[in-house]
């Protein structure tokens, strides 16, 4: 059993008179463990695909099945709880609550969880020290550089123990260098946690450090070739 | 699962960040609250008020006084007979069950002269039932005995006013003072009752036996003949019971035909009450309407400001959700700060309108009373404006898209 499998998913937006096929038919398997890169060009159905894959939103048809379990026809509350327990996000603006220090941004899917405050903290506490900020848990959004945010907002994909990390575009805020050490950091919990981990770039320089790409154009899987790469 | 301090605390940093809207959101629950419980203050303050001085007359009090009398076709004003004798008073005493005391008065007013000092004041002719009649205590000396009422005794019971004017120091008990230059000794003083509902000064008088009043003062139409003869009924559930005995039984001893008008009016108390009853009702419906606009009013700022918040904050919903927030969470998290709101609004206007009413009191002299009920009320009614008017801002942010709320610049 795949961890992410999709049958011929298709994903249609009616903009008036116009029926807009985002996705057409796209079946992918995804193992636990793996590195993907997404690319394509905007309008190439990639976002749309990772948003489907990521339970913000539902296929128009075919079916989606993450750990077995097909989550197409869920309910907004469901599809929730699973984004909470399975899937982290990691977006291109960081996506950090403002005025909210490190620590408490990284606490809030364990909120969710309803954890106790002593055991969300102290994972939450492990979880920046895995991205290297220890030491920063107090400091608050704009105190930080942006490598840093996207560090916190790692740490808070990483902090409920999710399977599958996915990346928005993650490194499209940052320069050469710091985007760098943040695919670092990705293949490192890759490799190290098992974490699969699904990037959406439209860098080349991005996407070699995965070691499968998928190529989207028009609403269908143009290429996915693994690099060969251990 | 919805994790309540937490969401407690995000609500109060949200709400930290904006702290002058949030003050000036409050300003109108604040007003509101504070209204309420000034209006409710004056009100019962009023209320309470009147109601000890209808106290301070006596309760369950019957009073008859003689018809009006006419002469040519010219109608002279009730009391103007005189049908009442002392004799009427004893077989209302021995023979109506519904009555506890009756006590007759004859009065009038007079010059009361103590060595150089003089003042006018009303003479009340009485008998001892009259100081139970009026829950009136003394504050020193004795009431006059039924022999000193049988004998005409000149010995007088004065009233505090009268105390004051006559003897300033001294005391008065066992002194000689002089009314129509009769000279009275007197025996006790009573205690201080304050004014009546109609502002007369009830500690101005002077009461002495019926008998002496009669006989030495103001003189009778004929041998016994009262003004007023005052009953009290053994309770406020006899007060009906005793007006119809005592009609019965005076229409029987004045020999007056069934279909013949009586030479009485008999009257109690009650109808002042209920009138006063009614008016403290208007009133408090009157400032209910008031405190409902108010806090309605206040409500809808709230609901503003929260919408506004939610449109501010759709990021930071499309954030939560995205990592896990369920329908309620974010509900919750909407109205939880719409509540804080409105109960620090809330905190605030009773802590206003609590030093409104003091001000009140003080600077117009009304009595008011802050009663722990009016709290409740307006901070119940605080609590219930935010959630009622925190749910739709909280409702519209719960139905947001996950993706668009993360795309919204």
């Amino acid at each position: 059993m795949a961890l992410i499998e999709t049958h011929e998913i298709t994903k249609t937006y009616n903009l008036g008179d116009i029926a807009l096929n985002a996705l057409n038919n796209v079946s992918l398997n995804i193992e636990k463990g793996e590195f993907i890169a997404i690319m394509g060009p905007s309008g190439s159905g990639k976002s749309t695909f990772m948003n489907i894959i990521g339970c913000l939103d539902k296929p128009t048809g075919g079916r989606y099945l993450l750990e077995g379990v097909d989550v197409a026809h869920m309910n907004r509350d469901e599809l929730a709880s699973i984004r909470n327990k399975k899937i982290g996000f990691v977006f291109q603006g960081f996506n950090l609550l403002p005025r909210t220090s490190a620590i408490e941004n990284v606490e809030l899917p364990l909120l969710y969880d309803g954890l106790a405050a002593k055991e969300r903290a102290e994972r939450s506490a492990a979880a920046l020290a895995k991205v290297g900020l220890a030491g920063r848990e107090n400091h608050h959004p704009n105190q930080l550089s942006g490598g840093q945010q996207q560090r916190v907002a790692i740490a808070r994909a990483l902090v409920n123990n999710s399977p599958i990390i996915l990346a928005d575009e993650p490194t499209g805020n940052l320069d050469t260098k710091t985007s760098a050490e943040i695919m670092e950091l990705f293949v490192r919990l890759n490799k190290e946690s098992n974490i699969t981990i699904i990037v959406v770039t439209h860098e080349k320089d991005i996407a070699d450090f995965s070691r499968r790409l998928i190529f989207f154009r028009d609403g269908v899987v143009l290429s996915d070739e693994s690099s060969g790469k251990i | 699962m919805i994790n309540i301090p937490s969401t407690i605390r995000i609500s109060f940093r949200a709400l930290r960040v904006n702290k002058m809207r949030s003050a000036l959101t409050m300003l109108g629950i604040i007003i509101g609250v504070g209204a309420v419980i000034t209006m409710l203050a004056v009100g019962t303050g009023a209320k309470q008020k009147l109601g000890d001085q209808l106290a301070s007359i006596g309760s369950n009090l019957i009073m008859i006084v003689p018809g009006s009398s006419a002469a040519g076709g010219v109608r002279m004003g009730a009391g103007t007979q005189s049908t009442l004798s002392i004799s009427d008073a004893d077989a209302i005493q021995k023979e109506c069950p519904a009555v506890l005391y009756v006590a007759p008065v004859h009065s009038g007013s007079a010059q009361v002269v103590y060595g150089n000092q003089n003042w006018a004041t009303s003479i009340t002719g009485t008998t001892t039932n009259m100081l139970s009649v009026r829950d009136w205590p003394l504050t020193g000396g004795r009431p006059f005995s039924d022999e000193e009422v049988r004998s005409a005794a000149k010995v007088c019971l004065l009233g505090q006013i009268v105390v004051d004017n006559l003897f300033g120091g001294i005391n008065p008990i066992g002194q000689i003072i002089r009314i129509k230059n009769v000279p009275f000794t007197v025996i006790g003083i009573l205690d201080t009752k304050g004014q009546d509902p109609t502002g007369r000064d009830q500690d101005d008088t002077i009461y002495v036996p019926i008998t002496t009043a009669q006989k030495k003062l103001f003189g009778t139409a004929f041998p016994g003949m009262v003004r007023i003869i005052m009953v009290k009924a053994k309770s406020t559930e006899d007060l009906a019971a005793a007006e119809k005995q005592i009609n019965e039984l005076l229409r029987q001893r004045h020999h007056i035909g069934q279909n013949e008008e009586e030479d009485f009016t008999v009257r109690n108390l009650t109808q002042f009450m209920q009138a006063a009853e009614q008016q403290a009702r208007v009133m408090a419906l009157l400032l209910g309407a008031i405190a409902s606009v108010s806090l309605l009013v206040g409500g809808i700022g709230i609901m503003n400001i929260m919408l506004v918040s939610v449109t501010e904050r759709t990021r930071e919903i499309g954030i939560r959700m995205a990592i896990g927030a369920k329908t309620w969470d974010i509900r919750l998290q909407f109205i939880i700060e719409a509540l804080i709101l409105s109960m620090i609004g809330g905190v605030a206007g009773i802590i206003v309108g609590i030093s409104g009413s003091e001000i009140l009191s003080m600077l117009a002299g009304w009595s008011t009373v802050v009663s722990p009920f009016s709290i409740l009320l307006a901070f119940g009614f605080s609590a219930l404006v935010g959630i009622f008017f925190g749910f739709y801002p909280a409702y519209k942010a719960s139905l947001l898209d996950p993706i668009d709320a993360l795309r919204y610049e």
